[in-house]
């Protein structure tokens, strides 16, 4: 049995009044594929922000690698999240006045020393070593959301988060980066927890966890 | 990777960074300029002070010199270590004389002195010295005496013997009398209206004092005292002594001339010499309060310029958070950036300020300025100043940002 990576116990996260998250209890064994299904402000983002050390729970517990969240200061969640995650959004969120290569560069700034060579690597393996000096606004949407998955794998992360990466994607770029996240994970191992509202995306994942209303109502093992 | 970052960001907004840029420009360029013609304006204001009188008084000390001091050394006081900063000094003889004129006789103060003398000093540039030349606010009507048989009168001293300009009067001292011609009728406002004044050499063989000047009066250029200046020497150490000596201390430079000139003691005037040190600190103050407004100024600008484009950064620097920077990693980006913008600033703002220095000389004070050496780092300093000054304020917006918020998913 693979060791728990990811471990909650009675997580809350609540805005005033509106509880997004409920006490939640879940536990991800490493090298999971989790996705995580539910409607629209079920409370899969705010999981997924706690999770990622974006966020602090307003109440429970929080352990992810080994590391007591809540325990953590601001600069030390910040080298949680360069060291220990790499994060893909829904909106391909880059730098617009930072080319390709850059782009993926300054993920390894932030968390050591950036490498050219390396940062072009990364690219070649999504498939974008011919668009390594383009700028955000001259690459496909698809194209965009590969340059964020270089970006998050550059620092071998053990944990890999994505919010709807494919949301904004047609169905053949939403299969090739799907394809090329599950080539990824063969290869480094890492962890993934993935919201997704496609079943069929959900589907790719060992297990599929469903949010309503901030509650854990259902999960589902998928065979494989 | 910082540099291209900032370089790109650069690019990206080149209007907000001139912005920036030209309000760092300015702010130095003020400073810059402020400072370069402080001490010039200092230096011309003064020259300008010394108009209102002398500020030294050499006086015969009571126990050696029998009451006198020597006319043959008053051409020393233009060699001393302060030379430079007497701008004039006049001797004077008095004696008690009776006046007569017209049938008309008065007792009074006849008083030798030099009105312009050409002085020639042995290896020290040629001068002319003289009542002229230390009180200019003196009103003649008429002229100034040049043959040794002229001399002018003090106003009340003429309405009482009843001259006018172009008459003559008799001075008598024990038996002796000396005819004058009347060229002059002074107007002060003081004391010397009650008195006849004429050419030094005649009123020494009138009252028998070859040689010899009761009082000299010396004008000189000072630095305002501060409490350094008023330690009494006597009781300074070594190294001390010589920091006071070598400082334009209004009690330092009467010292230097009490040395040259034999059996003197030499006396600030203090009433002037005291308001002129504090109008010239007045003038610094108000100068000093001027620049840091300027920086103050364009402080506040940067920081407006800052907060604006913070605004349009919100997204990419709560990006840079969520792949794991820190604040010092933040903070390293805006120093980075102010830095570059206020040195370059600092530069230009340099540049233009001292040019700005020196047509405010030109066109103000007539003369032409070097800028001091200082000014440079000056300049780079009060440009980062202004840069740091204004940034505060953007960076703890920036460190503040919430990437959860900003990056909704
Ligand atoms: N900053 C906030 N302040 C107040 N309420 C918030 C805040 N962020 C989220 N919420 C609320 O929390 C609930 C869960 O939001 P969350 O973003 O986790 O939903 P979601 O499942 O990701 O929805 P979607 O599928 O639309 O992205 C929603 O009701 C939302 O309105
Ligand atoms: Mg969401």
């Amino acid at each position: 049995m693979a060791e728990t990576i990811i471990e909650t116990n009675g997580l809350t996260r609540s805005y005033g009044d509106i509880c997004a998250l409920k006490p939640l209890d879940l536990q991800v064994p490493e090298g999971e594929w989790l996705s995580v299904m539910g409607h629209s402000g079920s409370g899969k983002s705010t999981l997924m922000n706690l999770v990622g050390g974006l966020d602090r729970p307003s109440d429970g517990s929080l352990r992810v690698g080994g590391e007591d969240l809540l325990a953590l200061s601001e600069d030390g969640l910040a080298r949680f999240r360069r060291e220990f995650v790499g994060i893909i959004f829904q909106q391909h969120h880059l730098i617009p006045y930072l080319t390709a290569v850059e782009n993926v560069m300054m993920a390894q700034y932030f968390h050591s020393v950036p490498d050219e060579a390396e940062a072009r690597t990364a690219l070649e393996r999504v498939g974008l070593g011919h668009r390594l000096k383009n700028r955000p606004g001259e690459l496909s949407g698809g194209e965009q959301q590969r340059v964020c998955i270089a970006r998050a794998i550059i620092n071998s992360p053990k944990l890999l988060l994505g919010d709807e990466p494919t949301g904004n994607l047609d169905n053949k770029s939403t299969i090739m980066v799907m394809e090329l996240l599950k080539e990824l994970r063969a290869e480094e191992r890492f962890t993934v927890i993935m919201v997704t509202h496609n079943q069929e995306v959900a589907a790719w994942g060992d297990r599929t966890i469903y949010l309503d209303d901030g509650v854990l109502v259902r999960e589902e093992r998928m065979n494989s | 990777m910082l540099f291209r970052i900032l370089k790109n960001s650069f690019l990206k907004r080149p209007k907000a960074v001139f912005l920036i840029f030209l309000s760092v420009a300015m702010g130095a360029a003020v400073a810059t300029a402020f400072l370069g013609i402080a001490g010039e304006i200092s230096h011309k204001m003064a020259l300008e002070l010394r108009s209102y009188g002398a500020n030294i008084l050499l006086e015969p000390s009571a126990v050696e010199g029998g009451g006198f001091l020597r006319e043959e050394d008053l051409p020393k006081i233009k060699t001393v270590f302060w030379k430079y900063n007497i701008t004039g000094f006049t001797p004077y003889l008095f004696g008690v004389a009776d006046f007569s004129a017209g049938g008309k006789k008065e007792r009074g103060v006849v008083s030798g002195t030099w009105f312009a003398k050409q002085l020639e000093v042995p290896g020290e540039d040629p001068s002319v010295q003289g009542i002229k030349g230390i009180a200019p606010w003196w009103e003649v009507q008429g002229t100034w005496p040049e043959g040794p048989d002229e001399a002018i009168v003090g106003a009340t001293l003429a309405k009482r013997l009843g001259v006018i300009v172009g008459k003559e009067l008799d001075a008598t001292v024990h038996g002796r009398t000396q005819r004058f011609r009347v060229v002059g009728v002074v107007t002060t406002g003081g004391y010397e209206e009650e008195q006849l004044f004429a050419p030094l050499v005649t009123v020494q063989s009138l009252l028998q004092k070859q040689g010899k000047v009761s009082r000299v009066l010396v004008s000189a250029l000072t630095v305002p005292m501060d409490e350094f200046g008023k330690k009494d020497p006597a009781s300074m150490s070594k190294d001390e002594y010589e920091k006071w000596y070598c400082t334009a201390y209004v009690t330092s430079v009467a010292k230097n001339v009490e040395e040259v000139m034999a059996g003197s003691r030499a006396k600030p005037i203090w009433q002037i010499a005291s308001a002129e040190g504090s109008l010239l600190k007045k003038l610094n103050n108000v100068m000093l309060l001027l620049t840091v407004l300027a920086l103050v100024a364009s402080a506040t600008a940067v920081s407006t310029s800052l907060m604006a484009s913070m605004a349009e950064r919100g997204p990419e620097i709560a990006l840079m958070k969520a792949v794991g920077a820190d604040r010092f990693q933040i903070s390293a980006i805006f120093v980075g950036e102010t830095l570059i913008i206020s040195i370059a600033g600092g530069v230009v703002g340099y540049l233009l300020g001292d040019q700005l220095a020196g047509i405010i000389s030109r066109t103000v004070f007539n003369s032409a300025i070097t800028s001091p050496l200082w000014l440079f780092p000056t300049a780079i300093i009060s440009a980062l100043v202004v840069a740091i000054a204004g940034s505060v304020a953007p960076l703890r917006r920036a460190l503040l940002i919430e990437p959860v918020k900003v990056l909704k998913g």
